[in-house]
């Protein structure tokens, strides 16, 4: 079977392997596990039974993915370990060390399984298996195949004097991290899957609602009193209706909780891999400070606390020029000469200190000097001189709010402001990064023993890229997954061609400004949903690094934002969200064409409950009932299967027989002797159907037995038998 | 029964208000405002504040009169925060803060005239339903 064969997308197959890879990981750590706590004896009967379910379930498992070389060697391998139970046994003091050898060899072996290295290591794994079912042949292996040595790396030093190339900045992480995204990554499809199926289900049911609307208004139409079979029958599909409809509302949130939890986890990895401690950027600022003391001989030395404290490396990256900015003003303003320091009877060597720590959700980077403070009274004077604050205002203000008119919170003073108390340029600077990292600054000083400037950050940001672009004189953003391309569109053209593509143009001055434009305007080419249109700006600005902030509950009705950012001199930028774009643009698309343009009409074949033990096989089941109408909720267990049968009702089971609590054919036991599913149509998945198997299958009228691996065409067999 | 609150009083356009001081965060002059093209008129416009997305209301508008004038940088503004929600109340002039008897909803300052003692929560509603009405309405193809 080649991957052509299987009935999943390429995306949906990559991502059932890598379940797949997960759950085959933790079965062969099972045996390894068992194999391992017998030391070299033989294990006991239940080890045995054990290992071989679950090298039975990673058989079944393997062919539903399609790994065939997989299946044939977990099948081997549960062929031994079936033999050791045997008498007389295989099993040899050295099985043991072999057994492990095996699982190990199996564990890399998923890991190249569909690349051409594959094959020559299943050879080797599949002639081990062998040797431990039968130790007293002589191993008919081929000679390891000879494989070439990649060649070593050549590097080219690098001429004297010859420029280095500039290195690029590097994230750093631990492989692990990267795993829980991938993992969450992979349930975020699934996620979406239910939930696209959960939608598709009550677009039936808006049909079927429009439906029994029409009869009632056909049965009140007639010329008579309506017959009250007419409207009882119409009060029953109603009823149903509304049952079903409760019940997809339900499921529909518990999905969308679902949803939550995994988007939660994969902001929580994210943030993970973005996280590093604040030592970097002191050894960064030790080193900043060394070259400041040997470009000026001031004496200075630099103390470091909390380097501990973790915080985005993205962030970090982009607070070094503030630091540096803030060592620099330290050094240069902050600190006195020896002979002033002498005679206020402080150490001849100042001290400068950075210190990190996490208040709540913040991160506080504190830089202090032991200097001269900065002169409230001077800063005061200079305010009013320079006509930026009237002297009534000067004269109330604190010198709290004189120092914060330093950084020029209020946008009027910044500029000058770094000219302000002589305290160096850079100032307003330090105050634009961090306020376009979601942060602010503040100052506090107190005369003749020092000045601290304190960044409050958020810990982490959420980066995005965007399109920011002018409309009306202000700036908005689109985020830049969802733009593909800028134009030039004619004044009055209601469409545009882009890339042989026939697009409509939304004038954004129309729908965000005042009038309309009468010259060639730019265009921004937006897609969503495989929907493009091209919006019409006065001017684009370009795609920009920007931290997305919600809207907050005040402003979420109003769809057409998606959030709002804060650029480098603290305005506010609203985010446009690319789907109202599109609404706009296809105003006659009904919203069903815009989420999914590829799934064809969906007809309802009704609730299936699906239970196995493997989750690779419940999720492949998942998808491929869905493709058939099926809204399908899944099991892991009997047990668990019997809980939910209690509280729904179910049009089809689909069960696989061996499982850890509640077998397959004791659920199936129990569900017959329930009045609501002495008829429900049930399917059996496995690997092992023998003549007693199907016996019992007939007694308990079930449907069909399907071997596994599972494929579309044999279940629509299975089906097509109701 | 008269009770003593504790109040701001401040004036928007030629009427007095006056607003409980425990829904009051900070007094502030606002910084850049950003208009919301389609919002109704009850929303002045966005502000960063702290860098958080503040939304500056109209009183007027949000009560159902007519708009005052629009909010700009440097105007004076109270910061609400009620049930969660952060807003801004462009105003006109701050006059001073008083412990003052309400009776019955009618509350007078100590000249004996009367103020319009605001509920932040029921401002905050009613803007909500004005936006709500707006944000939801079918785009005119």
């Amino acid at each position: 079977m080649s991957d052509l064969d299987l009935d999943f997308d390429p995306d949906e197959l990559a991502m059932l392997r890598q379940l797949f890879r997960t759950e085959a990981q933790d079965a062969l750590e099972t045996v390894t596990t068992r194999v391992l706590a017998g030391g070299s004896a033989k294990p006991t009967h239940d080890a045995l039974t054990e290992m071989m379910r679950v090298t039975h379930t990673l058989k079944g498992a393997a062919g539903t993915v399609g790994l065939n070389t997989m299946v044939d060697l977990s099948h081997r391998l549960e062929s031994a370990l079936a033999a050791f139970g045997r008498e007389p046994s295989p099993w040899t003091p050295a099985t043991a060390d072999l057994l492990v050898e095996v699982t190990d060899a199996l564990r890399g072996y998923l890991d190249v399984a569909t690349e051409p290295a594959g094959e020559i290591a299943a050879v080797k794994i599949r002639d081990q298996i062998d040797q431990i079912a039968r130790p007293n042949r002589r191993p008919m292996s081929l000679p390891p195949p000879f494989v070439e040595p990649p060649p070593e790396p050549v590097i080219e030093p690098t001429p004297d004097g010859a420029p280095i190339p500039e290195t690029k900045a590097w994230l750093r992480v631990e492989p692990e991290r990267i795993d829980e995204l991938m993992s969450s990554a992979g349930e975020l499809l699934f996620d979406r899957t239910r939930i696209e199926r959960r939608v598709q289900l009550l677009r039936t049911l808006a049909r079927d609602l429009a439906r029994t609307r029409q009869n009632l208004h056909d049965a009140l139409d007639t010329p008579n009193a309506p017959s009250r079979a007419a409207l009882g029958e119409a009060e029953s599909e109603l009823a149903g209706q509304a049952a079903l409809l409760s019940q997809t509302t339900a499921a529909l949130l518990d999905e969308i909780e679902a949803l939550r939890r995994t988007i939660g986890e994969l902001q929580k990895s994210l943030t993970r891999i973005r996280m590093g401690p604040a030592r970097d950027l002191m050894t960064h600022a030790a080193r900043t400070l060394r070259a400041l003391r040997r470009a000026t001989g001031v004496h200075v030395e630099l103390r470091t606390i909390g380097e501990d404290t973790e915080f985005d490396k993205a962030v970090a990256e982009q607070l070094v020029d503030p630091i540096t900015q803030l060592l620099r003003n330290a050094v240069a303003h902050g600190v006195e000469p020896p002979a002033e320091r002498a005679a206020k009877g402080k150490p001849a060597t100042a001290t400068v200190t950075i210190r990190a720590r996490q208040d709540g959700n913040l991160l506080v980077l504190e830089v202090s000097d032991d200097g001269r403070g900065i002169d409230t009274a001077a800063l005061r004077e200079r305010l009013v001189s320079t006509g930026q604050w009237s002297a009534t205002r000067a004269e109330l203000a604190n010198d709290g709010e004189i120092l914060d008119a330093l950084l020029g919170s209020g946008v009027s003073v910044r500029g000058d402001a770094d000219e302000l108390a002589g305290r160096g340029i850079g100032i307003g600077l330090v105050r634009q990064t961090v306020s376009k990292l979601g942060g602010e600054v503040k100052v506090s000083s107190s005369p003749g023993r020092g000045t601290t400037f304190s960044l409050r950050l958020p810990l982490s940001t959420a980066l995005a890229q965007a399109m920011l672009f002018k409309v009306g004189g202000q700036v908005y953003a689109i985020p830049n997954v969802h733009v593909i391309d800028t134009t030039l569109v004619d004044a009055t053209a209601t469409t545009a061609t882009v890339r042989h593509e026939q697009l409509p143009v939304l004038r954004l001055e129309a729908l965000l400004g005042q009038g309309t434009a009468t010259d060639r305007r730019a265009g921004v080419v937006v897609s969503f949903a495989g929907k493009s249109l091209v919006c019409t700006v006065d001017k684009i600005i370009g795609p920009r690094e920007i931290i997305i902030k919600p809207l907050g509950p005040l402003l979420a009705p109003l769809t057409l934002y998606a959030g709002a950012t804060i650029s480098g001199s603290g305005k506010v930028q609203l985010i446009l969200d690319p789907a109202q774009l599109v609404r706009r643009a296809y105003p006659d698309a009904p919203d069903a064409a815009i989420d999914d343009a590829g799934s064809a009409p969906m007809v309802l074949a009704g609730r299936a409950l699906v239970i196995d033990d493997s989750r690779a096989i419940r999720e492949a089941m998942t998808s491929m009932l869905g493709r058939e109408g099926w809204i399908v909720d899944v099991a892991e267990d009997g047990a668990r299967a019997l809980q939910m049968t209690r509280q729904l009702r179910y049009d089809l089971i689909v069960t696989d027989l061996e499982m850890p609590e509640l077998g397959g054919f004791d659920l199936i036991v129990h569900l017959r002797k329930d009045e609501r599913f002495k008829t429900t149509p049930i399917v059996i998945i496995t690997s092992r159907a023998n003549p007693e198997h199907r016996r019992r299958a007939r007694d308990l009228g079930v449907l069909a037995l399907v071997a596994k691996p599972i494929t579309r065409r044999k279940l629509l067999e299975a089906l097509a038998t109701r | 029964m008269a009770e003593l609150r504790n109040v701001i009083v401040f004036t928007i356009g030629a009427v007095r208000y006056a607003v409980e001081l425990r829904w009051v965060r900070e007094v502030v002059s606002l910084g850049f405002v950003t208009a919301v093209p389609t919002a109704p008129p009850a929303l002045g416009g966005v502000c960063n504040l702290h860098g958080t997305i503040l939304p500056v209301l109209d009183v007027g508008a949000v009560l159902g009169g007519p708009p005052g004038p629009p909010a700009r940088q440097g105007d004076g503004a109270l910061v609400l925060e009620t049930e969660g929600v952060i807003c801004a109340l462009r105003v006109d002039q701050v006059d001073h803060v008083a412990s003052l008897h309400e009776s019955g909803g009618a509350i007078v300052d100590a000249g004996g005239k009367p103020l319009t003692l605001l509920d932040p929560a029921v401002l905050v509603r009613l803007a909500l339903e004005l936006i709500t009405t707006v944000g939801t309405a079918e785009p005119v193809p």
